[in-house]
Formats: structure tokens, C-alpha cells, sequence
């Protein structure tokens, strides 16, 4: 039982139970204002009944040419709503407008490279690890860059794994 | 930065470049010397002294570089020749707002404007001057200029948010809305609208002024399909349709939205509101708080005839029937949960039977009874059910839950589900002792049992069963409350300690431990699983009542310090860099969140935590310093006098007070920092309804931060009372202001009064009946510590004033010495004299007002001693022009002081020895009193039970059966340990109370001393 609607600012008041999860980081306000002014559509919400926040996510549209791509910044799901399938609902919406609305050539996400919980879910979820980002969390654990191919990448060239480890400056995004 | 031309603020750019670089890099002092090389070659450019200014802010040096903007500001304003662009005019007003003068930079670019009235980049600066100022009128005039330049959108929707921005956040009335429209509306004519965000403001304008038609056909129109998602569309579509009172297609369209997403809950119910043609979701809104929404569905009951009513709800079970045949998606569950609320609304028109109801919540409970989010989502159902029919509906799930004996996460999930149901309906908390203790043993057995479930889970990852726990402490709490048996609440601990031991994640538990560490008084401990939750950001805001409200009334002073410090800062930085953002979102387009961002700003701002954080980090520093009066005169002098505090106390009354805590976290023994209900009464009360919670909380938060922001200001009036009116006594200059003082603080002190439901004259007749024993403290109710508080600047008050007999012959002896006296003394002695064991008392109903008397009321009258005998004793040079040394020292004031220092010395003594006594008792016995409150000598009831069937039934278990990391885990469990834990706790709190003591005490010895020795 799922609302999705836009996330909006009193959210962020709304979200703690989702949000003290520990895997979960709780940025600064400049952070997520930033992505509401500049992505609006890439940040929504899960309500259940009673207006209870279920989960979010948030994420962007950058780059350029071929690069041009949606990115999922973090996604989350209160401990009572897990095991739902919710987490790839809320995926499926961002890469429905990364696809449709903005015509992105793929969607890419960054997990410790440790979190296999995660790294499995999306693998169900048809993303695959494109590269490994070395170092990427606070200089300590490598991070693994993991792609979806949209529609517009025909001959899904954008998500063919790149055969050598990258290290943080060679990312050509945040 | 750069411009194409290489030049910056008119310098070229290879000589500006190494000082960005250098201010960059935090280098300030290379960045000044390159600066002041560029200055010595370009001594007269602007932007030169603006990169100086910003080096010098950066350096700290605010008043040098205040002088140097002002000196570029001169010359952009005197010299025409001078270049003057957007570079150097938003470098002075980066300057200018870190040095809290943004109206300066406010008018640099007024200034630029005037003189180069078409320039799009400076009307760009002076309007984020604007937006900075939260000047909503003067943006939109800025907006509507730049918009005359070219006639583009986006500065045309900056005009219409602006406009909107006065509606909502303004003074501005509706008719503005008319003017926004209007301009749309030509706008439209002439060039069309193209981003979705205008589209979005046109509607909401529209919306606002209830044009729902117009609305509509914008939506509907060739504007409308710039909305690229459908559902958003058919969404505004809907909401309009039904706002214009046309349900039948609003019904329709809702039906659509739920054919594309028929899990969207909000959907289904605006669907049936409508067909039912039922107003209450479209017209209640302005009365629920979007924070707090209502877990309850609004409506009301159907005004359609009964065969009318009857065919709608048919209508809807039909297509309802529908939706939940063509889904083949397990997890589904709207439509199954929506036959619940078909039947809550046949109800609700006198149609409900029973029997169906039942069937419907069983059948979704055997859908979806396995999952943890069961319970809230049929919670308003059960509400509809007779106590009767709830536990027959109980028996039946009972029925057909497999037996706990089957491992397996549905079977766990469900058996926890019945357990919640039945905790929900209340029926547990109608069981007898014995019973719901044997409840809980099951609990833990179920536990137990299923860990093998979770045996090959990543640590990371929830267990299966975890919320076991929470239910059985939060039942364990009950036995408590219902037994008073002190083992249940340690038991508690037990339970919480140890599954934060298998896996150390889990915030439920933390938040949960928190609070029993904190009402038995083990703060620090309590404050350790605090910092655990890695609280931070906006959770500052939303989470901090868990701990903050505690802390306030402890002596933790460098803990809570810090926690008031970072959530202040939090608030603060926010406040300044929202404007900022606002401005990101008006570059970006994204006008919605333009007007989301500022009504978010102005929610923080009045925020009541915020309130009540500003007016205790004043006290706290008066409290922190209240051992010496010259760093407590520096300490008031930072918070000017308190008269900044007492404006806020005056704004108070007609201020709106946001609650923006998240009061859904907190155990149901107490649903708001203000109510425990385990300090009693211990009536009746079960699963207390948080809503409304809000309202009642309004009132006394209110209250207190009046009376709590009158205190720095009490403070110091009682401080300069006495010392003027000693001055005035014994010296001929003696200072004038004395009467300002004295009328100033009577009418404080009057307000203070009022503030305790109280006038002037009751407040002291009350403290005077007290204080001879004539009435009892319990009379002061909630507020001791204030009415002492109330006391203690009354005698200050005395000895400027006559009106209390204070400056006659024999004032100074007068009763209010005697009042504070007395009930400092006889209030610190009977609380030493009431408590045995410091391991089960409640913080709460001892320490607390104990540890507030000594660090407020005793540590001000502290202040006021020492400020009289401050004033009587010569100091330094001056030597005293009139009365004698002997005159002086025999007078009355004089007496009264030293017997007044005498009396509060021998109390501390007191206090010192009793507080020492307890920490220094033996630590085993502490031990041997924690253990053996859950003990069962032999029985099978009271506390321990629980614990030790978690206990019994892991040890009995293999690894392979509950798999190497739990088994490891479990290994480094002891329960010593964690009685041990406890014991510190309150050790760590006694011993910082000890400290606040022994400072007080050391500087009352230092006084008696100087007293001594005239």
C-alpha cells in the first residue's frame, strides 16, 4: 500500500524512522535542498495508510552526450516496510523518469562493495557492477559502480564493465 | 569567476587568482600580503578592497574588515568612473552578511541598480539581496523589472512566487493572487507558458482562489500535457474535480489513477470519499499539521440516501473486486486492505454488520499477517470493534496461526503480529499479573526459538523477530507499573542489553534502553546509547526529545552543553544558508520548492525545541558560572543583560509554537517529554492516544520558556540591586538608578508570578507560608524550583525597595532572608532525609528537583551573597567616604548576609556528606541489590522469568543451530556487567552533582572567610 509522491521539505521531519536506520546517512540540509531544487522529480516518498513514510529516494540527472544519465543517490526503507519489495518500486519509479522524462542513457548507483544485501537486490534488479571505484568511502572501502541500461542505449553500451579498477578522481561525477 | 575578457572586478584575472586560491585553501595570510600587493598597484579598485574585507573577515578581524567594505562601498558610490559589476558587488555582500550586515549590501546594489537600471546580472544580485532579507514585496517589484527586459518566463514566475510568497508568509491579502494571475494570464496570451513548474503555480494560483474550473481547463488544456507523468496529472486533475464539489468525475478519475497504481492507498481513499461524496478530505486541510497528519482516515458519515449510499458502495466493491483479480502481485495490498474501509465506512451509515467486518480483517490478516507493518495499517479498523468482537476477531487469528513451533518467517511474523493485535486492543493490558507474565515468557520463548532463522543473516541486516523485544520490554515496564516490583524494570535493561549484544544496530532497543536508563537516573549511561543513534542534521530536531529534556534538569552541564551547541548550530547554519537554497530552487525553475523552502524555514523558526534551546543555553552558562559573580557578570554581559530574552518572553504569548518532534519513537509509558506515567498516578491507562498530544504540550511549553527566559534578566537586576543599594547606603555617590532597578525587577518578578498562575502578593504569602512551615512544598506543585527561584529574587528585590519593609531600620532582617533560608535549608535536608536506595529511584522524583534547587535557586542567592558582601567591603582604592567600618559591619544587611552564608554552607555540608555517602556505599551491594530483584528464590513468578528463559534457552542451543556469529556474540554477554553499567551511571551523574556541590561550597567557604575577616 503505497503512495508515491514527490518528497517534499517536511519530510525530512517525517523520515527519522526510516533514517535512524544506521545504514542510512543523514546528510546536511544544503544536501538534500539542493537535490529538491535542482531534481525535484528525482525525490520521492512511499506513504502507507495513516500517512507513514515507508521509504525514499533520491537521486539526479547529469552528464553529457552518451553520459547523460539518471543517478541514484540513496534509497531507503523503514525496518517495518522491508521485505516488501518497496526498495525497487522506488528504483522503478526513478529509472521510469530517467527513461522517459529525461531520456537517460542509463541509470548508475554507488554500494560499498562489502554490502552484498545490496549489491544482490540490485542485481535482481538487472544492474551490474560496471566498475570498481577504489577507495571511494572515506578513502577506506572500495565502492562499486553498478549500471542499468535504459532504453535509449540501444546496444546497452554503457553498462559493459570496465576491465580496470578506477580511483575517486577518475570519476567524471560526484 | 573569470570573465571572458580575462579581467575580474575589472583587475586581471592572473593577479586575482592566487588570492581565491589562497582564501580556498584556508591560506589567509599569503592571500592578505597578495592582496595588498594588488591593492598597492590598484589602490582604488573595488573589488581589490572587497577580496581585502573577505581576507580579513576570514582572519577574524571583523571590524577591519567592516572598515575596508565601507571604504570600497564609498568609493563605488562616489567615484563614476569606478567599474561597477556583479564580481565585486556580491564579494562586499558576502562580506557584508558574514558581518550581519546585509542591509549594507542591500544597498550597494540598490545603488548599482539606480545607476544601471537595464543591468540583469546586478537587478539578479539585488534580488537575492531581497530574497536574503525575505523582503517578499521588493522581490517581486525586482522581478517584474527584470521581467520587463525581456520578457522572460522564469523572471515572471520569480514576480508570481514572490506574490505568493506575501500571501503565505506575508502580510500580503488574497487579492495579490489576482494580480499573479492576471500576469500569467498576459503572459500566456503572448508567449505561452513551458516549464511544468509554471504550469504547476498557474494551477496552484488558481487553486488558492478557488477557480477550480479555470484550473482545470489549464490543466486539461495544450499547457496541461507539459505535465509528462500522468499520474501527477490525473492526480491535480482529481483533487480539483472533487475541490469543485464534482465527485462523480473526481471518482473517475481517482478510478484511473488506481487502474495504473492500484496499490496507492491515498488514492483509493479519495476514490471511495468521493463516490460516498464525502467533502472531508478536500476542505479539512488547513487545520491538520502536515508533520503530525492523523493516522485516522478523514471523513464523515455519507450524506447520500441509504439505497443511494448502498449502489456507491456496491460501485466500489465491484471495482475493487476488480483490481484485486487482475493483480497477480503477492505483496498487494491496497485492494485487499480497501474492503476494510468499504466496511468501516458501511459502518459508519449504520450498515456495518460485523460478521463481514471480521471476515475482511481476517482475510487480510492470512494475506498479510506476516508482515511487521500489519498492525499499523488495520489499527483505525480495530478502533470500529466492541471490546467483544475484538477478542473474538483475536481468537479467531489465534486460531489460524500456525503454531509457534514452526520455524519460519511468515509463522514468526504472524505469531508477532497476534501479539501486537493483542497489545493494540488492550486486552493485554487487561490480563491478570500472572497471566500477562506468562505472555511474555512466551514472547521470549518465541524469540528464542526462531533465532535459528536468522542464523546466516549479515549483522547489517534486521533479524527476524527483533520487535519481540521492544513488545517485551515495553510489557516488562508494565509489570512494573502495575507491581511497583523494581526487578522487572532491570529486567528490562536485561532484555534491551542483551539484544543489543547479538546485534548492536537496532535503534528501537536504543531508544527504548535510553529512557529506563533515564528514569531510574543513570544518565550518562543513558546519554551513551543516545550518542549511539548517531543523531545529526535534521534529526537534531526531530529526535533530541528523547534525551534533551532530561539532560535540561541534569547535572551533566558539558554533555548537555554540547548537545544544546550542536543543535543550535544545526538550527542557526540552516537559517543562514536557506535563502541560499531558496535561490537554487528559483535559478533551477523548481518554484514549488521555492515556496516549500521558505514556509520549511519559518516552521524551524518556530520550532518550540528551538525556543526552549536558546533560552536553556543562557541558563545553562549562568549556571556553569554561577561559582564566581565577576564570571557571571561576564557571562551576563554576553547575553546582554538578559534584556534580549525578556523581548523573546514578551513575543512569546503571540507566537506560533511548531512541534516538530517525532513523538512515534518514544515507549508508551511516555508519549511526550512532559509525561511519565510511571511516576503515577498509576490509573488506568493503556497504549495512551498520541494524537492531540500536540495541543496539550502547546500550553505548558509556552509557559515555562516565558518564565525560563525572565531568569537572565532577574539575574542581573537582583545582582545590580544589591549593589547599588548597598552603595547608596554606605557612600555618598551612591548610584540613582536604583529606583529604575527596583521598579524594574518588581515588575519582573510580577510577570514571574503571573507566569506561576500566581499574583505578586499570593506568590509571597505563599513563600512566606511555606517557608514557616505553614504550608507544605507540595503546595508549590510542579513548579518548586521556580517558586524558590521566585524567592530568592524577591529578597534581592527587598533590599532595593520599601515597599516589603526592606530599607527600614530593621529591613535588612526582614522575612525574606528568612524565607530563603528556610526553604532552602528545610527543602535540601528532608530531601536528603527521604531517600534509601539510589539504585531504584527514579530520577525523577528526587534528584532531579534537588540537582535544579542547588543549581539555580541556591546558586543565584549564592550570587547575591556574594555580590553584597562584594559591595560592602571596600575594594582596592576606593576607600569609603561616610559610615564606619563598625557601622557596616553590625548592620543588619550585613548580618543577614553572613547568617544567610552560614545557613546555605551548612546545608551544602550536608547535602555533600549524603551525596558522597551514597556513592561510596559498597559497590557490591548495589550489585547484590540489582541481582536479586530478579532472583525467583525458588518461584515461578515476579521478574527474572524472562530473562532467564532468553538465557536458558540460547545456552541450550549450538552454534549450528543459531549459527558462529550469534553463538559468539552471546559468549561475551554478562550479566554483572550490565548491573554494573547501571550502577555507573548514576555514579557518573552523583559524582558530577557532587562537583556542582563542592563548587558552591568552596566559594560560600571563600565568602565566609571574607566575612570573617572585617
Amino acid at each position: 500500500m503505497t503512495t508515491l509522491r514527490r518528497f517534499c521539505c517536511n519530510d525530512l521531519l517525517r523520515f527519522t524512522s526510516v533514517n535512524l536506520d544506521h545504514l542510512t546517512e543523514t546528510f546536511n540540509m544544503s544536501f538534500y535542498m539542493t537535490y529538491l531544487a535542482r531534481w525535484p522529480d528525482y525525490f520521492h516518498v512511499a506513504e502507507a495508510p495513516g500517512n507513514r513514510i515507508m521509504g525514499y529516494i533520491m537521486g539526479k540527472v547529469e552528464g553529457q552526450g552518451e553520459s547523460w544519465h539518471g543517478h541514484v543517490t540513496a534509497v531507503s526503507v523503514a525496518p517495518e516496510y522491508r521485505r516488501q519489495q518497496l526498495a525497487k518500486k522506488l528504483m522503478n519509479l526513478l529509472e521510469d523518469i530517467s527513461d522517459k522524462v529525461d531520456k537517460a542513457y542509463f541509470v548508475d548507483l554507488f554500494v560499498r562493495a562489502s554490502n552484498t544485501t545490496a549489491i544482490k537486490m540490485y542485481e535482481k534488479l538487472d544492474y551490474v557492477i560496471y566498475r570498481r571505484v577504489l577507495r571511494y568511502y572515506s578513502g577506506e572501502e572500495d565502492g562499486l559502480d553498478m549500471r542499468k541500461a535504459l532504453s535509449r542505449d540501444v546496444d546497452k553500451k554503457s553498462i559493459i564493465p570496465l576491465k580496470r579498477p578506477v580511483t575517486p578522481d577518475e570519476l567524471e561525477y560526484d | 569567476m573569470a570573465s571572458k575578457f580575462g579581467l575580474a572586478g575589472g583587475l586581471p584575472e592572473r593577479r586575482v587568482r592566487p588570492i581565491w586560491d589562497a582564501i580556498d585553501s584556508r591560506q589567509f595570510k599569503n592571500a592578505l600580503k597578495a592582496v595588498t600587493t594588488l591593492l598597492s598597484k590598484y589602490p582604488n579598485a573595488p573589488y581589490a578592497l572587497a577580496l581585502k574585507a573577505m581576507v580579513l573577515e576570514r582572519m577574524g578581524k571583523a571590524e577591519e574588515a567592516l572598515s575596508v567594505c565601507l571604504s570600497a562601498k564609498e568609493l563605488l558610490y562616489t567615484n563614476d568612473s569606478i567599474l561597477m559589476d556583479d564580481l565585486t558587488l556580491s564579494t562586499l555582500q558576502i562580506v557584508f552578511q558574514r558581518l550581519d550586515h546585509m542591509d549594507l549590501a542591500t544597498s550597494c546594489y540598490e545603488y548599482a541598480c539606480g545607476k544601471f537600471p537595464n543591468h540583469l546580472d546586478l537587478m539578479t544580485g539585488l534580488f537575492n539581496c531581497y530574497l536574503r532579507e525575505y523582503s517578499f514585496v521588493k522581490q517581486q517589484q525586482t522581478a517584474i523589472k527584470m521581467y520587463k527586459l525581456g520578457g522572460e518566463e522564469r523572471f515572471l514566475l520569480w514576480a508570481v512566487c514572490s506574490i505568493q510568497l506575501q500571501v503565505l508568509c506575508g502580510n500580503g491579502g488574497e487579492k495579490l493572487l489576482l494580480l499573479a494571475e492576471g500576469l500569467l494570464k498576459k503572459h500566456i496570451a503572448s508567449h505561452s507558458l513551458h516549464e511544468p513548474e509554471a504550469i504547476m503555480v498557474y494551477i496552484s494560483i488558481l487553486e488558492q482562489q478557488a477557480k477550480y474550473g479555470d484550473a482545470l481547463e489549464v490543466l486539461t488544456g495544450k499547457l496541461g500535457s507539459l505535465l509528462t507523468v500522468e499520474v501527477d496529472r490525473l492526480r491535480i486533475q482529481g483533487r480539483l474535480l472533487a475541490r469543485a464539489g464534482d465527485f462523480a468525475d473526481a471518482a473517475n478519475i481517482f478510478q484511473k489513477i488506481l487502474e495504473l497504481r492500484p496499490d496507492d492507498w491515498e488514492c483509493f481513499l479519495h476514490y471511495l470519499g468521493c463516490l460516498l461524496e464525502d467533502d472531508s478530505n478536500w476542505c479539512t486541510e488547513q487545520g491538520v499539521d502536515s508533520i503530525h497528519p492523523p493516522k485516522k482516515v478523514l471523513c464523515k458519515i455519507s450524506p447520500l440516501a441509504d439505497e443511494l449510499f448502498d449502489s456507491r458502495i456496491s460501485i466500489a466493491s465491484a471495482f475493487i473486486q476488480r483490481l484485486q483479480e487482475d493483480s497477480n502481485n503477492k505483496l498487494l495490498r491496497g485492494p485487499f486492505l480497501a474492503n476494510l474501509e468499504i466496511e468501516r465506512r458501511k459502518h459508519m451509515h449504520g450498515k456495518g454488520d460485523d460478521e463481514k467486518f471480521l471476515g475482511a480483517l481476517t482475510d487480510y490478516y492470512v494475506r498479510f499477517g506476516h508482515l511487521a507493518c500489519f498492525p499499523s495499517d488495520v489499527g483505525m479498523f480495530l478502533e470500529v470493534l466492541a471490546p467483544d468482537k475484538k477478542t473474538e476477531l483475536l481468537e479467531k487469528l489465534k486460531n489460524i496461526t500456525p503454531s509457534t513451533s514452526i520455524i519460519s518467517t511468515k509463522a514468526l511474523g504472524q505469531s508477532i503480529t497476534l501479539l501486537k493485535l493483542q497489545v493494540l486492543s488492550g486486552n493485554m493490558f487487561h490480563l491478570p499479573v500472572s497471566e500477562l507474565e506468562r505472555c511474555v515468557v512466551q514472547m521470549a520463548e518465541i524469540y528464542c526459538e526462531n533465532l535459528p532463522l536468522s542464523k546466516d543473516l549479515d549483522p547489517q541486516e534486521s533479524m527476524h523477530g527483533e520487535e519481540l523485544l521492544s513488545l517485551i520490554c515495553n510489557l516488562l515496564v508494565e509489570l512494573f507499573w502495575r507491581t511497583q516490583k523494581c526487578g522487572y524494570i532491570i529486567e528490562a535493561i536485561l532484555v534491551l542489553e542483551w539484544g543489543l549484544t547479538i546485534r548492536r544496530y537496532v535503534w528501537q532497543y536504543k531508544i527504548l534502553l535510553l529512557h529506563v536508563y533515564s528514569y531510574l537516573g543513570a544518565l550518562s549511561s543513558a546519554f551513551e546509547w543516545y550518542k549511539l543513534l548517531d543523531v545529526k542534521n535534521i534529526l537534531v530536531e526531530t529526535v533530541s526529545h528523547h534525551m534533551l529534556p532530561q539532560m535540561l534538569a541534569s547535572p551533566l552541564w558539558v554533555d548537555l552543553s554540547n548537545l544544546l551547541k550542536d543543535y543550535l548550530k544545526f538550527m542557526d547554519d540552516h537559517f543562514r544558508e536557506s535563502a541560499e537554497l531558496t535561490f537554487v530552487a528559483y535559478r533551477h525553475r523548481s518554484y514549488s520548492k521555492v515556496i516549500e523552502f521558505v514556509q520549511f524555514k519559518e516552521r524551524l523558526q518556530h520550532s518550540s525545541q528551538y525556543l526552549v534551546a536558546r533560552v536553556e543555553e543562557a541558563v545553562l552558562q549562568l549556571k556553569q558560572h554561577a561559582h564566581s559573580i565577576e564570571e557571571e557578570e561576564a557571562t551576563l554581559e554576553n547575553l546582554k543583560s538578559g534584556i534580549h530574552l525578556v523581548e523573546l518572553s514578551k513575543e512569546i504569548p503571540s507566537k506560533p509554537l511548531k512541534f516538530n518532534e517525532d513523538f512515534e519513537s518514544r515507549p508508551w509509558w511516555t508519549p511526550t517529554s512532559e509525561k511519565n506515567y510511571l511516576l503515577g498516578p498509576y490509573e488506568g491507562i493503556f497504549y495512551c492516544p498520541k494524537e492531540n498530544l500536540n495541543r496539550n504540550l502547546e500550553v505548558g511549553v509556552r509557559r515555562n520558556v516565558e518564565r525560563r527566559s525572565l531568569l537572565p534578566r532577574l539575574l542581573y537586576l537582583s545582582i545590580q540591586s544589591v549593589s547599588t543599594s548597598i552603595k547608596e547606603n554606605f557612600e555618598i555617590d551612591g548610584s540613582l538608578s536604583d529606583l529604575k532597578i527596583s521598579t524594574e525587577l518588581k515588575l519582573l518578578l510580577e510577570s514571574y508570578a503571573k507566569m506561576l498562575d500566581s499574583t505578586f502578593e499570593d506568590a509571597v504569602e505563599l513563600v512566606t507560608a511555606v517557608s514557616n512551615g505553614l504550608s507544605s512544598y507540595k503546595d508549590f506543585g510542579h513548579n518548586l524550583v521556580e517558586w524558590f527561584n521566585f524567592a530568592v529574587f524577591l529578597n534581592a528585590w527587598t533590599l532595593c525597595s520599601d515597599e516589603l519593609g526592606g530599607k527600614n531600620a530593621d529591613g535588612y532582617q526582614s522575612r525574606t532572608w528568612h524565607i530563603v533560608n528556610s526553604l532552602l535549608e528545610k527543602y535540601i535536608s528532608e530531601a536528603v532525609g527521604s531517600l534509601e536506595s539510589i539504585i531504584f529511584t527514579p530520577y525523577d522524583n528526587s534528584m532531579r528537583t534537588l540537582v535544579q534547587v542547588v543549581s539555580e535557586p541556591l546558586a543565584w542567592h549564592g550570587l547575591v551573597l556574594q555580590a553584597c558582601v562584594r559591595s560592602s567591603l571596600p575594594s582596592g582604592k576606593r576607600k569609603k567616604k561616610t559610615g564606619s567600618a563598625a557601622e557596616l559591619f553590625s548592620s543588619p544587611l550585613f548580618l543577614a548576609v553572613r547568617d544567610s552564608t552560614q545557613s546555605l554552607c551548612t546545608t551544602l555540608e550536608v547535602l555533600l556528606e549524603w551525596l558522597k555517602g551514597l556513592v561510596n556505599q559498597s559497590e557490591e551491594g548495589k550489585l547484590e541489590a540489582i541481582l536479586s530483584s530478579i532472583q525467583n528464590n525458588g518461584k515461578n513468578d515476579g521478574p527474572g522469568q524472562v530473562f532467564r528463559t532468553l538465557e536458558n534457552l540460547t545456552s541450550s542451543m549450538n552454534s549450528t543451530e543459531l549459527g558462529h556469529r550469534i553463538t559468539e556474540t552471546l559468549k561475551s554477554w554478562n550479566t554483572v556487567d550490565v548491573a554494573r553499567k547501571l550502577i555507573t551511571g548514576k555514579h557518573v551523574m552523583l559524582n558530577e552533582f557532587i562537583k556542582i556541590c563542592e563548587s558552591k561550597f568552596k566559594s560560600l567557604q571563600k565568602l565566609k572567610q571574607q566575612i570573617s575577616q572585617v
